[in-house]
C-alpha cells in the first residue's frame, strides 16, 4: 500500500509538473504569436499582397490556444490534486481540442514557409513594382516596401540587379533600359537619396550600385516567425502528448 | 609597272589598318550588356599616329558589316542614328579626338565607352550622331574610323559579333511547384500521429471506464475518503501521580 501510494505521489507530482510546464508555455506561445501578429516588420506588405498571410493565421490562433493551453492546465491541476474523474475528463477532452488546433496552427505555418521561394517574389516585384496604374492600394505599398527595403538593407532585386535585365517588368515598361538598368533606388545613395555616382551606378561599377540581392533580408524575418510558431508549437504539443497520456492512465486508475 | 604598284596600293586604300580589334570592356561591370547598351574598351594608344583625325565608332549589324562604305560621312541621312537599322544600315556615332584617348591609360581608372547612354536625341533627327540606345538585341559590330576631314585615314577591324540581353516574361518564373520540405513533413507526420494516439488512448479509457483493468485493487483513492480510524484498544487513562 505504501509502495503504490508513492506511486500515486510521484505521478501525481509528475502531472502537475507537466501541467505548470504546460501553462507556462501557453504563456509564451500567445506572447510569441502577439508578437509576430503586431510586429511591424518590414515584408508585411508582400505578404499582405499576395493573399497568401497565412502564417498571420497560424499566429492568430496560435494566441487562443496558447491562452487555452494555460487555462487546461491550471484546470488539469486542480484535477489531478482533487482526483477527480469529471474534472480530468473535462481536461483530456478539451485538451484533445486545443491539441487539433496547435496541430493545425503548426502544420499552416510550416507549409506556408516553404511557399516563400525566391521565385515568389520575384514574380511579384516584376509585376507589380513602380507598376505605372496601380490596381489597388496594395501595388503602392509593394513599390514603398520594395524602395525601402532596397535602400536599408542596400540589395537590388530578389537575387540581384540582373533581375531586371532577365525579365521584362511593370518597371522595364515605363522606364528605358538606357536610362535605367535597374532602379534608382539599387545605387548607392547619398544622404539626400539622389546618387552618389549616376553613371557608376548605371554602367553596374563596384561600389557605386548593390550588387547583392534582397531575398535574404526578406527571408530571414519571415522564416524567423514562421519557424517560431511551427517548431515552438510542435514542441509544446510533444510534451503536451506525454502529459495526456500520463493524464489518461491516470483517470483509468481512480477509483470511482 | 611592278615598282609602281606599291606605290599605288596605299593611294588606292588609304587608310591604315591598326589593331587591336575593339571589344567589350574587361572591367567587372553588371552592365557591360544590358537590353540596349553595352560599354566597350576605349581605343587607347591605337590612333597615337594620327593627332589631327576625328576618332568615329561605326556600330552595324553583323550582317551589314562587311558592306559598309568607309567615304560615308559621319551626319549625314545615310549614317544618321534615328534611321538605324533601316533603311540606314550602319551609323557613326561617339566622336572623339586623341585628347580623349589620352596614352598609356592610367593605371586603375576605367577608361570605357558605353554605347547607347543618350537617350534624350534618340527620335531627334537634328542629331545624327546621337549615341542612342540600340534597337534590338543584335548581333553588332564596331569599328573606329579616323577621319581627316571627310577623308578616312585609319581604321581599325570590325569587333566580334556583339549579342546584347534578351528579356523573358515574368510569366516564365514558375512559382508553383515548390515542394514540401523535410520539416514540414515531420511535423505533419509527428503531430498526426501523436493525435492519432491520443485518440485511441481515450477510446480505450472510456470503453474500459469503471473496469477494473490496469487499476484494480491497487487503485489510487481519493484522499478525502481515506479515513484513518484509530483505535484505541485501551484506554488508558493517566496514572494518578501518586502511587501508594
Amino acid at each position: 500500500m505504501a509502495k503504490s501510494d508513492d506511486c500515486i505521489h510521484i505521478l501525481q507530482g509528475l502531472l502537475v509538473f507537466g501541467n505548470v510546464v504546460i501553462g507556462m508555455c501557453g504563456i509564451a506561445l500567445t506572447a510569441e504569436c502577439i508578437y509576430v501578429v503586431s510586429n511591424p516588420h518590414g515584408p508585411y506588405p508582400l505578404l499582405k499582397a499576395t493573399e497568401n498571410s497565412d502564417i498571420y493565421a497560424a499566429a492568430w490562433i496560435g494566441i487562443f490556444v496558447g491562452l487555452a493551453l494555460f487555462a487546461l492546465s491550471i484546470l488539469g491541476i486542480i484535477g489531478v490534486i482533487k482526483a477527480s474523474r469529471t474534472l480530468l475528463l473535462v481536461y483530456i477532452i478539451l485538451m484533445l481540442i486545443t491539441f487539433a488546433f496547435e496541430m493545425a496552427s503548426s502544420i499552416t505555418a510550416a507549409t506556408h514557409q516553404d511557399s516563400l521561394t525566391p521565385e515568389f517574389f520575384l514574380k511579384q516585384m516584376l509585376e507589380r513594382y513602380q507598376k505605372s496604374e496601380p490596381a489597388n492600394d496594395s501595388d503602392n505599398e509593394i513599390t514603398k516596401t520594395w524602395d525601402e527595403l532596397m535602400r536599408q538593407s542596400h540589395c537590388c532585386g530578389v537575387n540581384g540587379p540582373s533581375d531586371w535585365q532577365e525579365y521584362t517588368s511593370a518597371f522595364r515598361l515605363t522606364h528605358s533600359d538606357a536610362d535605367y538598368p535597374w532602379p534608382r533606388t539599387c545605387c548607392v545613395l547619398d544622404a539626400k537619396g539622389l546618387p552618389v555616382n549616376l553613371d557608376g551606378c548605371k554602367l553596374g561599377v563596384p561600389g557605386y550600385y548593390n550588387s547583392n540581392g534582397c531575398y535574404d533580408a526578406i527571408s530571414g524575418p519571415v522564416n524567423t516567425h514562421a519557424w517560431g510558431v511551427a517548431w515552438f508549437g510542435f514542441a509544446i504539443l510533444c510534451w503536451t502528448f506525454c502529459v495526456l497520456l500520463g493524464t489518461m492512465f491516470y483517470w483509468s486508475g481512480i477509483e470511482y | 609597272l611592278l615598282p609602281l604598284l606599291p606605290l599605288l596600293l596605299p593611294a588606292a586604300h588609304g587608310i591604315a589598318q591598326l589593331g587591336p580589334r575593339p571589344a567589350l570592356t574587361q572591367e567587372q561591370l553588371e552592365g557591360v550588356t544590358t537590353a540596349s547598351t553595352f560599354v566597350l574598351e576605349q581605343p587607347r594608344c591605337v590612333f597615337e599616329e594620327y593627332g589631327n583625325a576625328v576618332i568615329w565608332l561605326v556600330v552595324a549589324l553583323d550582317k551589314d558589316a562587311s558592306n559598309f562604305n568607309n567615304s560615308a560621312g559621319p551626319g549625314t541621312p545615310e549614317t544618321e542614328f534615328q534611321s538605324f537599322p533601316d533603311p540606314v544600315r550602319a551609323y557613326m556615332t561617339l566622336n572623339a579626338t586623341l585628347g580623349s584617348y589620352p596614352c598609356p591609360k592610367p593605371p586603375g581608372d576605367i577608361t570605357v565607352l558605353r554605347v547607347g547612354s543618350e537617350t534624350s536625341c534618340a527620335q531627334d533627327v537634328s542629331r545624327p550622331t546621337c549615341n542612342g540606345p540600340l534597337p534590338g538585341p543584335g548581333p553588332y559590330r564596331v569599328k573606329f574610323l579616323a577621319l581627316e576631314g571627310s577623308v578616312p585615314v585609319a581604321e581599325t577591324a570590325w569587333s566580334v559579333p556583339i549579342t546584347l540581353r534578351t528579356a523573358k516574361s515574368p510569366s516564365s518564373i514558375p512559382t508553383t511547384g515548390s515542394g514540401h520540405s523535410a520539416g514540414m513533413i515531420a511535423i505533419t507526420a509527428i503531430l498526426s500521429i501523436l493525435f492519432a494516439i491520443l485518440l485511441a488512448a481515450l477510446v480505450a479509457m472510456l470503453v474500459f471506464w469503471g473496469s477494473d483493468s490496469c487499476g484494480g485493487s491497487s487503485a489510487f483513492s481519493k484522499p478525502e475518503s481515506v479515513t484513518v480510524r484509530r483505535y484505541n484498544t485501551h484506554h488508558v487513562y493517566d496514572q494518578p501521580a501518586a502511587r501508594l
